[in-house]
C-alpha cells in the first residue's frame, strides 16, 4: 500500500497519470492532510536532490572562483599574523630551493668522484698508412676505428695481424677496440703482454689496462695500474688527471 | 509581495554564471566587513573565508534551485547570512567565552525575510542531504542516478536493470527518504514553511 502511494507520487510528478487518476489524487490530497504532507516532502526532495546533483559540477567550478578570490582578497588583507605566515612561507621555499640546489651540487661532485670510462677515452686516431703498406685492410681498419665502429675495425685489424704478426700498434688497437666491445678478459691479455715488454707502446698499454678497469669499475685495481706509468712517459699526465679523481 | 530584484541582484546573476569578474567585486566591497567581524569573535581570516564562501554557494544553490531574487540591498542581506553563520559555527564549535560584538547596523523588517528565507532553504538542504546519507549504498546510488541522468531508460540501463524495476526502486527509495525527513526533529521545526 505504502509503495502503491509514492509510485503515484513520481507518475503525478512525472505528468504521467490519466485526467481522471489526477482529479482523484488532487482530491484525496486536498482531503487528507497527512498525504498532503508526504507529497509535499516527497516533491521538495525531488527538486531539491534533482538540483543538487544536476550542480554538482557547476557547483565545483565556483567554489574554485570563490576560493581563489578569497586567498586574493581575504588573505592578503594583511593581518599582522597571516603576514608573517606568508613571510616564512617565502623563507621556507628559499630555504628548500637552496637545499636542492646543494643537494643537486653534492650529487655532481660525487659523480665527479666516479669517473667514467667515456671521460678519459679519446683514443688517437689509427693511421697505419705511415707504414707504407697500402693494402685494403689496413684503409678498412683506419676508417672503420676513426669512425668508432670497433667491431669492424677488429675484424679488419685481425686480417692485418696476420700480416704483420710483430705490429705492437696494431695488437694495442685490437685491445682497444675491445675495451669498447667491453670484451675485457680479452683485451687485458693484450695489454698484459705489450705492457711487460720493452716497445714504444709499453706505457700506452699499460694507461689502456687502466682505462680497461675503469670501465669495468674497478677503481682500486684501476689506481694501481696507473701508478705504474712513469712521470717519462707521455701518458703521465693524463694518469695523473685520472688518479686525482679516483 | 515586491519580487522586483534589487540592483544587487547582479550578484545572484554573477553567482549563477561564475562570472569571476563581478564576483571579485564582491569580495572587494563585501568581505572585509564580514573579516572584520569574525575576527573580533575569536575567529580568523581562515573561518571569515570559509564562511564567506559556504555563504555564497547556498545562495547560489537557492537561486538555482528557487530562482532567488534579490529585492534588498546585498551588503545587509549578506553580512546578516555571515554573521549568523559564523555564530552557528562558534556554538557548535562549544566556544563559551563569547564576547558577540553587536553592532549598530540594524536591518529592516523586509531585509530579514530575505534572509530568513535563505537560511531556511539550507535548513531544508542540510537536512535533505543527512537524510539522504541514512539511506542504503543501493537507495543513494539508484537516486544519484535518477537525478544526475535523468532519463529513467539511460538509469535502468546504466544500473543493469529493467525500466520498471528502476521506476519501481526509485519510488520506493523517495519514499523511504520522506519518511525519514518526516519523522525528523528537524523537520518539525521546519514545518512551518
Amino acid at each position: 500500500m505504502e509503495e502503491l502511494k509514492y509510485i503515484e507520487f513520481d507518475k503525478f510528478l512525472n505528468n504521467e497519470l490519466t485526467e481522471t487518476e489526477k482529479t482523484a489524487f488532487e482530491e484525496r490530497l486536498n482531503s487528507d492532510a497527512d498525504l498532503k504532507q508526504e507529497f509535499e516532502i516527497y516533491k521538495a526532495l525531488e527538486t531539491s536532490l534533482a538540483s543538487k546533483f544536476e550542480n554538482e559540477e557547476t557547483e565545483k567550478e565556483l567554489r574554485n572562483t570563490l576560493t581563489h578570490l578569497g586567498s586574493k582578497y581575504i588573505n592578503d588583507k594583511t593581518e599582522t599574523e597571516t603576514k608573517t605566515k606568508v613571510i616564512s612561507l617565502f623563507n621556507y621555499k628559499k630555504l628548500l630551493v637552496a637545499a636542492s640546489i646543494a643537494l643537486l651540487i653534492g650529487f655532481l661532485i660525487f659523480k665527479n668522484g666516479n669517473p667514467v670510462y667515456s671521460d678519459f677515452s679519446k683514443h688517437n686516431s689509427l693511421e697505419l698508412v705511415v707504414r707504407g703498406d697500402n693494402n685494403e685492410a689496413i684503409t678498412k681498419a683506419e676508417e672503420a676505428f676513426n669512425t668508432k665502429n670497433y667491431k669492424t675495425a677488429f675484424v679488419q685489424l685481425t686480417i692485418l695481424e696476420e700480416q704483420l704478426p710483430n705490429d705492437i700498434e696494431i695488437q694495442l688497437y685490437k685491445g682497444i677496440c675491445l675495451i669498447e666491445m667491453d670484451q675485457f678478459s680479452q683485451a687485458e691479455t693484450i695489454f698484459n703482454s705489450i705492457s711487460k715488454g720493452n716497445s714504444a707502446f709499453k706505457y700506452k698499454a699499460t694507461w689502456y689496462k687502466a682505462l680497461n678497469l675503469l670501465k669495468q669499475e674497478n677503481f682500486e685495481a684501476c689506481k694501481e695500474v696507473l701508478k705504474t706509468i712513469p712521470e717519462s712517459a707521455e701518458e703521465f699526465e693524463q694518469a695523473k688527471k685520472l688518479l686525482k679523481r679516483l | 509581495m515586491n519580487q522586483k530584484p534589487h540592483a544587487d541582484h547582479i550578484y545572484i546573476e554573477a553567482l549563477l554564471k561564475n562570472d569571476s569578474r563581478v564576483l571579485s567585486q564582491l569580495y572587494e566591497k563585501f568581505s572585509h566587513k564580514i573579516v572584520t567581524y569574525v575576527r573580533n569573535n575569536n575567529g580568523n581570516a581562515d573561518d571569515a573565508q570559509d564562511i564567506i564562501q559556504e555563504t555564497l554557494v547556498t545562495i547560489y544553490h537557492q537561486a538555482k534551485e528557487k530562482n532567488f531574487v534579490l529585492t534588498c540591498p546585498f551588503d545587509a542581506y549578506f553580512y546578516l547570512l555571515c554573521k549568523r553563520r559564523w555564530l552557528n559555527e562558534l556554538k557548535k564549535r562549544g566556544t563559551n567565552r563569547v564576547t558577540i560584538l553587536e553592532d549598530e547596523a540594524s536591518i529592516k523588517d523586509e531585509h530579514e525575510q530575505q534572509v530568513e528565507e535563505t537560511e531556511i532553504f539550507e535548513q531544508q538542504n542540510q537536512l535533505f542531504e543527512s537524510k539522504f546519507k541514512e539511506l542504503g549504498a543501493k537507495c543513494q546510488e539508484l537516486l544519484k542516478a535518477t537525478f544526475k541522468i535523468k532519463s529513467m531508460e539511460e538509469v535502468a540501463e546504466f544500473l543493469g536493470v529493467t525500466y520498471g524495476y528502476a521506476r519501481k526502486k526509485k519510488s520506493q527509495c523517495m519514499g523511504k527518504l520522506t519518511q525519514l525527513v518526516k519523522d525528523s526533529n528537524e523537520f518539525q521545526q521546519l514545518k512551518r514553511y
